[in-house]
């Protein structure tokens, strides 16, 4: 008994350590923390209470870190955000275009506008659909605002439109509110001239303007846009009207093919009158 | 003879005691200030350095009984599974044992043999603690271990120099 109790008393560190070891392994083997219960709610509180304390001191390093970290964040927000805004117009183009064809009888297609061209004050535009989905000379283009022009060439998959804004339009004309007539033509800027209006039909600001039933070139009933001003000059029976169009022509994106084209045999008379009357003034020169 | 025992043990139990203070202080230092001296997210184990210094100044049996509450305290205050950082610091505690000598406490504290015995320590202790730390896990232990075991060891020793100094009696440090 004397030499074990020498043996331990030798070897006292030893035997500690096994000792501890073993109080370790259990420790671990308890594994769930919360068995320890309030003991250890208590040493969180602490902790959390003493972190937050010296939580006034800056750390440069998480301070840098956290930035990059920011700003790599501000910037896929950024471009979600703008994805997210692009979304929403294209969303509501779309919604607006589907009520559009939804609320009219003509047939129509939709097309892409994959191009613009500015050509001495002549406006086109160039769609992704050609002669292959149908589309053909003379037929007219409209957004779900209102018009934009007409085919003017066409290819298998891409055709040209002309638009209204150019200084060769003038179309036929109408004011549903007072039921009259006029000559539209554009003569630069952004807004159109409505000519030949008699002063007694009492235009106002604000009315709406569609094309004729007379018109040779569009169906009828398509609105162009409204009346910003009605110039009445002294003297003059007429009135001049400003016409501002309905159709944001710089952003349009998508618009939709009306595939109707004029009368041919009416086309025909008229083309042939028009090279009659050339012919005249040539013969007068 | 009785009075001389007295005081010799009342200046041990102040030694004790203030052991135990600085013990808490750094188990707080750890969780509150130790992020501003991280580097790529390692942080130098002070109670580790603490424990040796223990050891080597009071011995092995002092140094067991003080590294495993250093641990004991660590997994408390870290909330880490309870037994883990006891274990591996309480071979802190054995490690440095072997380095104690009774009459060459200075030589040991104030000598780049105590940044040895520390970087040693911190080695096992490292060794047992990521083991039990990844054992749960997919994570390859070797790898591990010699980026992030050897790297806080390193770091460890490095904080150590500190004590070192202090320890360094002045008249040496003037020649």
């Amino acid at each position: 008994m004397h030499r074990i109790t020498d043996f331990i008393v030798r070897f006292k560190e030893y035997f500690t350590f096994l000792l501890l070891v073993v109080i370790s392994l259990w420790f671990i083997s308890l594994g769930d923390v919360s068995r320890l219960g309030g003991f250890r709610t208590v040493v969180i509180g602490t902790v959390g209470w003493l972190q937050d304390m010296f939580s006034w001191i800056p750390n440069t390093a998480v301070l840098r870190s956290e930035n990059k970290a920011l700003r790599e964040l501000n910037l896929q927000l950024s471009a979600e955000v703008t994805q997210l805004r692009t979304s929403v117009i294209e969303n509501k183009n779309l919604r607006d275009m589907l009520s559009l064809k939804a609320r009219t009888e003509l047939p129509m297609s939709a097309a892409e506008i994959v191009g613009k061209t500015y050509i001495e004050m002549r406006n086109y535009f160039t769609l992704n659909k050609g002669s292959a989905e149908g589309v053909s000379d003379g037929m007219a283009v409209r957004s779900d605002a209102g018009l934009i022009g007409h085919i003017v060439g066409a290819s298998d998959h891409y055709s040209l439109v002309e638009l209204i804004i150019n200084r060769d339009t003038k179309l036929a004309a109408y004011i549903p509110r007072v039921g009259c007539n006029g000559i539209l033509s554009w003569e630069g800027g952004e807004e159109f001239v409505l000519k030949n209006i008699p002063k007694s039909f009492g235009i106002k600001t604000g009315d709406t303007v569609l094309t004729s039933h007379f018109s040779n070139k569009y169906p009828p009933k398509i609105p162009i846009g409204w009346v910003s001003e009605s110039r009445e000059l002294t003297g003059d029976i007429f009135s001049t009207i400003y016409v501002k169009p309905f159709v944001n022509f710089s952003a349009l994106e998508q618009v939709f093919v009306i595939h109707t084209v004029p009368d041919p045999e009416r086309m025909k008379l008229i083309n042939y009158i028009d090279e009659k009357i050339k012919t005249r003034k040539g013969v007068r020169k | 003879m009785k009075i001389e025992q007295q005081s010799t043990a009342k200046a041990m139990t102040i030694r004790y005691v203030t052991y135990s203070m600085i013990a808490l202080l750094l188990a707080v230092m750890d969780i509150v200030v130790l992020d501003f001296v991280s580097v790529g997210g390692l942080t130098p184990d002070l109670l580790l350095i603490l424990a040796v210094w223990v050891t080597l100044s009071e011995g092995r049996m002092t140094g067991l009984l003080f590294a495993f509450g250093c641990g004991l305290l660590y997994d408390f205050i870290t909330m880490d599974i309870v037994g883990s950082n006891a274990l591996a610091k309480l071979l802190v505690g054995l490690v440095a044992g072997w380095f104690y000598r009774e009459n060459g406490v200075n030589q040991n504290l104030g000598s780049y043999r105590f940044l040895i015995v520390v970087f040693l320590s911190s080695l096992v202790h490292n060794l047992v603690y990521f083991f039990l730390y990844i054992k749960y896990t997919e994570i390859s232990f070797v790898p591990f271990f010699l980026k992030y075991g050897v790297a806080i060891s390193l770091y460890t020793t490095v904080i150590a120099i500190i004590p070192m100094l202090y320890r360094i009696p002045r008249n040496r440090i003037i020649r």
